[in-house]
């Protein structure tokens, strides 16, 4: 293991930023610390680097323990939101700052230091700015500036905050996709830190999925997407149809109906919350009469590749996704009634829902 | 006719006020800053001049002067740097820090500039007078600080010990402390972080702290009156010096030495302004992110 967290809780004041969070990240791999503001994934990243100190717990970084040492002594390469580049220098010298704050033992020589900047900016393809100062660059660039620095002085680990959260959404796109290829590159272990759930599935390896200071889940993202292990996890995750739904012996009903409605495994009979992906809800044409499950038509958005379809079930609104093929063949108006089959239903108590 | 509404809208902007409302406001303020700051300033010079530069001269050059100039000098020689090691150290743990009774320590900060500065001047009376606390202390130990050199130095410090934090403490405050750690991250010893990282990013607000402290150190009069003693030749510096000469009506030395200091305004006024015309991208550059 590269980075071993173990009942790592942090306190801000009154404010539990952190409870008891255990975490491995193994070598080489590319990790997101996902979770809305305030779950306390910032604090974790930067109690990795030790910008921050934890209450209790323990930290080891390749098999040595970590809180005693020093933010300067760990090997870790941070880039930070805003980049926090040293802005009144240049791009080159920001990049070559951390091999030049080295002890003269073991600092490179004035040319060494020269070339592997360059060979750096020429990585993150920057090498024509290297005079330049920040403030002069775009956000996009900045960043890849933090990263060469960060890159310079051959971290074991690469921590990264919300590194594409200050960039518009085209440059950040970008960004994210050459990020990946780097680091299938470069084999680096990393860790960042996002909001952007699409951003978190789309880039990492694994994705650990953070609320109010403690970890929901950590799986790879087709686990965390398709097996939500929680329902702040399904909440979180992609768009989902969450509603209330009454539960006796296992069978789900929506409230005032005694159809059956869902299979749940849950244990226990009351209250429950039902969420269900839009693109797993199935609609059909009412073929004869006394069909369960019908519903209406509330309204219908076909823009781009994808048709959204709002549906009322019972005084519940619901949507649904599905390609505009599909859509053409239901040929279904507003008003029309028609069936709804929810096959992919998850049911949760309403206990642990409203954490 | 859309075309005359354009025309119309780009020739009389929402916030243009008659050009009458303009010239007598700009009038207004012109007179006063004339009557009020330039005026006092010309006069100044007018009456040094008044009985020929030789008179002018003569005036300078008498050794009370002379050794006017060089206690001031030297007040403000170990006042300023004092002062601006204090004042950094001061604005980097108010501003890069979090710590129990921070409000109370910028409060003690502006404190010179709430209180008189004979107030300050009679504190160190209190303090390290013949009849103060420390006084008995002091004279058996042969150490003199009222009516000596290091009463005024202790004065000048208090009286101008704002200047600097003041003028750097929001600065810090603004630019966080995001750049210090990606610094440390970095491998830099809290040295490096200070000296490659901190102090370029405030080096221009710095400046401006100093050669305001320095303006004032020059200048003070009220604290250091109290604790000068007003000794010719021994315990005066310009601005006593110039007060004496005046009460004894020697309007011409009077107004030499003090076209002097005023000489020292100008210049660090116009320092400043060089200052931010030289480099006034830098400045908005390290202002901004």
């Amino acid at each position: 293991m590269t980075i071993e967290v173990s009942n790592i809780s942090k306190r801000f004041g009154s404010y539990v930023a952190l409870d008891r969070v255990s975490l491995e990240v193994k070598s080489g791999e590319l990790l997101a610390l996902l979770g809305p503001s305030g779950s306390g994934k910032t604090t974790l990243l930067r109690i990795m680097a030790g910008l921050e100190y934890p209450d209790s717990g323990g930290l080891r970084l390749f098999g040595h323990d970590a809180l005693d040492r020093s933010p300067r002594d760990r090997e870790v390469g941070f880039v930070f939101q805003h980049y926090s580049l040293f802005r009144h220098m240049t791009v080159a010298d920001n990049v070559a700052f951390g091999l030049d704050v080295r002890p003269r033992a073991v600092r490179l020589s004035k040319r060494e230091i020269r070339a592997r900047v360059m060979q750096l900016l020429e990585m993150v393809q920057l090498s024509w700015v290297a005079d330049r100062y920040p403030s002069q660059l775009s956000g996009g660039q900045r960043q890849r500036v933090a990263l060469a620095r960060a890159l310079a002085i051959e971290p074991k680990v690469l921590l990264l905050d919300e590194p594409f959260g200050a960039l518009d959404a085209k440059v950040r796109k970008e960004l994210r996709r050459w990020l990946r290829r780097l680091h299938d590159e470069m084999h680096i272990t990393s860790v960042f830190v996002t909001h952007d759930q699409e951003e978190a599935l789309e880039l990492a390896d694994r994705v650990v999925v953070m609320s109010q200071g403690r970890i929901e889940q950590i799986g790879t993202p087709a686990e965390v997407y398709d097996h939500p292990a929680t329902s702040f996890v399904y909440d979180f995750l992609g768009n989902v149809n969450r509603f209330e739904v009454d539960v006796h012996d296992g069978i789900a009903r929506l409230p005032g109906t005694t159809q059956p409605f869902a299979r749940t495994h849950l244990r226990g009979d009351g209250a429950a919350v039902a969420f269900v992906r839009p693109h797993d809800v199935e609609l059909a044409r009412v073929n004869g009469h006394d069909v369960p499950n019908t519903g209406k038509v509330l309204g219908i958005h076909a823009v781009g590749p994808s048709a959204r379809v709002e549906v009322d079930l019972n005084g519940i609104a619901i949507e649904a996704v599905m390609d505009r093929e599909r859509l053409r063949d239901l040929n279904l108006s507003v008003g029309d009634r028609c069936v709804i089959n929810l096959p992919q239903i998850s049911v949760f108590g309403q206990q642990e829902a409203a954490e | 006719m859309p075309a005359e509404t354009i025309a119309h809208s780009a020739g009389r902007p929402a916030l243009h006020e008659p050009l009458w409302l303009r010239a007598s406001l700009i009038g207004v303020a012109l007179a006063f800053l004339a009557v009020f700051l330039l005026l006092p300033l010309i006069l100044v010079f007018a009456q040094a001049l008044g009985h020929g530069v030789e008179a002018y001269w003569e005036a300078l050059v008498e050794p009370d002067a002379i050794s006017a100039i060089q206690l001031t000098v030297l007040v403000a020689a170990i006042a300023v740097p004092l002062n601006l090691i204090f004042g950094v150290a001061a604005s980097w743990c108010i501003a890069k820090f979090e710590f129990r009774g921070k409000s109370l320590l910028i409060t003690l900060i502006d404190l010179p500039f709430s209180v008189s500065p004979v107030i300050s001047g009679m504190v160190y009376v209190l303090l390290f007078g013949l009849n103060g606390w420390l006084g008995p202390w002091l004279v058996d130990h042969n150490i003199k600080i009222i009516f000596a050199l290091p009463g005024l130095v202790l004065a000048t410090i208090f009286v101008t010990f704002p200047f600097v934090a003041r003028e750097l403490i929001p600065l810090m405050q603004e630019q966080g402390t995001e750049e210090e750690e990606a610094a440390v991250v970095l491998g830099a010893s809290g040295w490096q972080v200070f000296r490659r990282v901190t102090l370029p990013n405030i080096k221009w607000g710095l400046l401006y702290g100093v050669l305001l402290s320095n303006a004032r150190a020059m200048g003070e009069f009220g604290a250091v009156s109290v604790v000068s003693g007003h000794i010719r030749g021994m315990t005066n510096t310009m601005p006593l010096h110039v007060e004496i000469l005046y009460n004894e009506y020697n309007f011409v030395a009077a107004f030499a030495v003090a076209s002097l200091l005023a000489l020292l305004a100008l210049v660090t006024l116009v320092v400043k302004s060089l200052l931010e015309w030289r480099y006034g991208d830098e400045l908005a550059a390290s202002a901004r992110h």
